[in-house]
């Protein structure tokens, strides 16, 4: 059996890395969460297969995350999605290099829409 | 026995003749010469040798002082009629010259001769007597008679071409039926009639619309009594050129005396005067008119002779005065005001140098009233330069006055109330120039009146509000529309205020645009609180937001282990939960937008995008939402417009589920949608409970909701419109509503299509 796709969530807001957390697990997908996404700076191994990063967090931008993880050549091929509740930064969340935009709050079902198409797209490049 | 002449005592007789007598034969053409007396010889300085026996042609050749006379030929004429006639024939005044003795001169003679045939026993003339008679003097005296008769005649002609041509009327006027005895041009044409018309013929016959007027027995006075008559400007009515017109005379009327003294007429001279006496009716028609106007108008007048001091005043000018009659002068200056007297003097003195005398004054009535009067005048100089006189005017203007104090009185008050108003207040023209600004406006922008006049004002505002409020105010006065409009301003305090200006169109009396009069207050406390407001409704939203995100994710991760545990009762009251999530995610969304629109940060994401299929993905979604209506799609061609597709569609979302909401009853609902004159429309038409008349306007305004005692209440912030008519409006379009109520409403927007 192949094996589960691990997802990195990045979220200040405990609540939501818990009830993401637990859908995503429900819909078979392995589940890191970070309050801050200081990890996925310092993370050398395991990386994740896709990122769901926040784009406001307290202590740090989602968008100088992005911007750090598509910057280096061992990350840059992993997919995020920044997640905000304004849709008034899409553009500059593409900007910074995201592969997709979600906007608080979202219907779980496009979540997993969203996240499924980047698993085909980076299947169908691989 | 009577004595008789001796038979020879005839030769003496002969001799002796004191006429000149001349025998001659009848031996024509020489005639010659048979005898000759005395006195012929005498009076032609001749001998009796150089005459007697030769031709009298020999004798007297042609005469050396008139060659070309034809003295020979009349003298040949006349001796042969007396032969052929046998009577004595004539010759009469011809001239002669004889020569002087001693000298080679002659002297100048005239004759008349007389040629007697003398008969023989048988009748026959035998021979002729020529008898020549020195006429000279006689002939002299009947020529300068001639000439005295010529002169005389040629003097006679220039009197009567005098006459005739002088530019006075003249006419003789003989006997009791005034009979035109002679009249000239000049008067015939003052009747209006010709010379012809009117000689020989009675005047009054001629001119009977002047008859009875009163000529008649002038002139016959005049004959009577020899008395000259003199009358000036007299009018008479003349027929001219078919009109009949008033024609005024000057005439004089002289007695026409004979030779011996006698009055037979009368002579009149006449001038016609109508122009002059027009002219000087009509100054005098001016002046009355005048002394009406200045009556009507309430001026009294003076003319004041400055040398003696003396004034002439009008009944006017002391009514005005509070005097009944005029008075001196003196009395008048006694009763102006004192306080005014000063101003009064000087007037006076300046009054030579400008040539103009005005002040204005109080005078002081008997009765102790008070009454404002104004002094104009002009002054008049002498040849020398000194002014001698003022022709002046007086006027009460105590009304004027007052009226003039109450309203300095009430600009005054309306000056306090504007420099004391907390708002700025503000007045243009019709070109939107500003003409006013109160006290308010200079303290706070720190700048002088002047500045602001015009487009000045303008330089207060920021640089980046500057621009937008000069186009907004100059659009809105080409319209003549309300002008409205917010700004900041660089206040004198050194921050920057926000100001919120409004101006009313004014009309003056003749319904013209005259400008704005308008306001402008201080928002700046205002803006303050509403940007509060509006961040913390940002913030709240934000912060609402995450809780629901997570309560969201929950929810759906319970529904979907529910569903997978197969127990349906419960994942669908989970999914009805999520409904809810979704409202309340709604309401929050709006909240924001809202906010967004009052601070001028609602985001646009404008691309090109198909219109049709934007509103099939809606329909399909919003289908799904309603188990009791079926939107009905009427949908024509496809469209490629340009703006954001997102918020378009939360416009047509928005129309849909109002629609759904605010029809109850209804099981269905059409949207209409087609391109048109460069514009796409798209309407979403309900049968549903409508909208009251009163309320129709009032719907796309911020947190209008439906609401009444007859109607249900219906949940929502009142939001959803305001948002939906601000993007359309913002992205060009037109968004508007037709409703009955009870009957439902249909709500559409037009957008423009992309251009070409």
């Amino acid at each position: 059996m192949e094996k589960n796709k691990t997802i990195m969530i990045a979220d200040d807001d405990p609540a939501i890395l818990d009830a993401v957390g637990i859908l995503l697990e429900f819909e078979g997908y392995d589940v890191k969460g970070s309050p801050n996404g200081a990890e996925l700076l310092k993370m050398n191994t395991e990386f994740p297969d896709l990122v769901l990063l926040d784009i406001w967090m307290s202590g740090s931008d989602g968008r100088d995350i992005c911007r750090h993880l598509k910057n280096n050549p061992r990350t840059s091929k992993i997919p995020v999605l920044l997640i905000s509740a304004s849709k008034d930064i899409e553009h500059s969340a593409l900007e910074a290099g995201a592969d997709d935009f979600l906007e608080k709050p979202f219907d779980m079902t496009v979540l997993l829409d969203k996240i499924e198409s980047q698993f085909r797209k980076s299947h169908n490049a691989a | 026995m009577a004595k008789k002449v001796p038979e020879d005592g005839y030769k003496d007789i002969f001799s002796c003749n004191p006429a000149t007598l001349l025998v001659m034969d009848i031996d024509a053409p020489s005639y010659t010469i048979l005898d000759v007396n005395e006195a012929y010889l005498n009076a032609t300085n001749s001998t009796r040798e150089s005459l007697v026996g030769k031709s009298v042609f020999g004798a007297f050749p042609a005469n050396p002082t008139d060659e070309v006379s034809k003295n020979i030929e009349r003298t040949i004429f006349s001796f042969e009629q007396a032969i052929q006639t046998k009577k004595p024939h004539t010759m009469y005044n011809y001239r002669y010259d004889i020569p002087i003795r001693g000298t080679d001169e002659f002297e100048e003679r005239w004759w008349t001769t007389t040629n007697i045939p003398i008969l023989n026993e048988e009748g026959e003339v035998a021979y002729f007597i020529h008898s020549p008679t020195n006429v000279t003097e006689l002939y002299k005296l009947a020529e300068r008679e001639k000439a005295g008769v010529e002169a005389l005649k040629q003097q006679r002609a220039q009197l009567l071409s005098f006459f005739m041509q002088a530019p006075v009327g003249i006419a003789i006027l003989r006997g009791p039926g005034h009979i035109v005895e002679l009249i000239n041009p000049t008067l015939t044409g003052i009747y209006g009639k010709t010379v012809d018309e009117m000689l020989g013929q009675p005047l009054f016959d001629v001119l009977p619309h002047i008859k009875g007027l009163g000529f008649e027995e002038l002139l016959d006075e005049v004959r009577q009594t020899g008395v000259p008559f003199k009358g000036e400007g007299y009018p008479a009515p003349m027929l001219r050129n078919g009109t009949m017109e008033t024609v005024y005379f000057n005439f004089v009327y002289e007695p026409f005396r004979e030779i011996d003294g006698s009055i037979s007429g009368v002579i009149a001279v006449a001038i016609d005067v109508t122009e002059q006496v027009n002219a000087r009716k009509q100054v005098e028609d001016a002046e009355e008119r005048a002394r009406l106007a200045i009556d009507a108008v309430g001026l009294g007048i003076f003319d004041l002779d400055l040398l003696t001091g003396e004034m002439i005043t009008s009944k006017l000018f002391a009514n005005i005065f509070g005097f009944a009659e005029p008075v001196p002068r003196p009395e008048y200056v006694k009763v102006f005001h004192p306080d005014d007297m000063a101003a009064r003097v000087q007037a006076h003195i300046e009054a030579p140098a400008t040539g103009r005398l005005f002040y204005e004054a109080r005078v002081i009535w008997p009765d102790k009233s008070i009454h404002w009067v104004r002094v104009e005048g002009k002054v008049y100089h002498n040849a020398g330069g000194t002014a001698i006189r003022i022709l002046g005017t007086l006027l009460d203007i105590t009304d004027q006055k007052a009226a003039k104090e109450a309203l300095a009185a009430s600009e005054q008050l309306l000056g306090n109330i504007t420099s004391a108003a907390p708002a700025c207040l503000w007045m243009s023209d019709e070109e939107g120039a500003v003409t006013y600004i109160n006290q308010t406006w200079t303290d706070w922008t720190g700048k002088p009146f002047e500045d602001h006049l015009g487009m000045g004002w303008i330089n207060s505002i920021v640089p980046e509000d500057r621009e937008k409020t000069a186009e907004k105010f100059i659009n809105d006065c080409a319209a003549r529309r309300f002008y409205e409009a917010e700004y900041r301003i660089d206040h004198v305090d050194g921050t920057q205020r926000w100001c919120a200006a409004n101006g009313r169109p004014h009309y003056d009396k003749n319904g013209a645009f005259a400008g704005y009069i308008g306001a402008c207050v201080d928002i700046t406390e205002q803006k303050h609180l509403q940007q509060q407001k509006d961040d913390f409704i940002a913030i709240a939203s934000h912060e609402l937001k995450t809780p629901v995100t997570s309560i969201k994710a929950y929810t759906q991760v319970v529904e979907k282990m529910l569903q997978r545990k197969g127990e349906t009762k419960e994942a669908a009251m989970i999914g009805k939960m999520d409904a809810q999530i979704n409202r309340l995610t709604s309401l929050i969304g709006d909240l924001l937008d809202v906010t967004k629109i009052n601070s001028g940060k609602l985001q646009f994401n404008d691309q090109e995008f198909d219109f049709n299929s934007l509103v099939d993905e809606l329909l399909e979604d919003l289908q799904r939402t309603t188990l009791k209506h079926t939107i009905e799609k009427k949908i024509g061609a496809t469209a490629i417009v340009f703006g954001d597709r997102d918020r378009i569609g939360q416009v047509i979302t928005n129309l849909i589920t109002n629609a759904i909401k605010y029809s109850p009853d209804a099981n269905k609902i059409i949207v209409h949608s087609r391109p048109k004159n460069g514009e796409i429309t798209l309407c979403v038409e309900d049968f549903g409970i409508g909208i009251a008349k009163e309320n129709i306007d009032k719907v796309f305004e911020q947190f209008y909701r439906v609401s009444g005692e007859m109607q249900h209440t219906f949940p929502g912030l009142g939001l959803g419109l305001y948002i939906s008519s601000e993007i359309i409006k913002r992205e060009g379009g037109r968004i508007w509503v037709t409703s009955e109520q009870g009957r439902g409403s249909t709500f559409c927007f037009a957008l423009p299509l992309r251009k070409n």
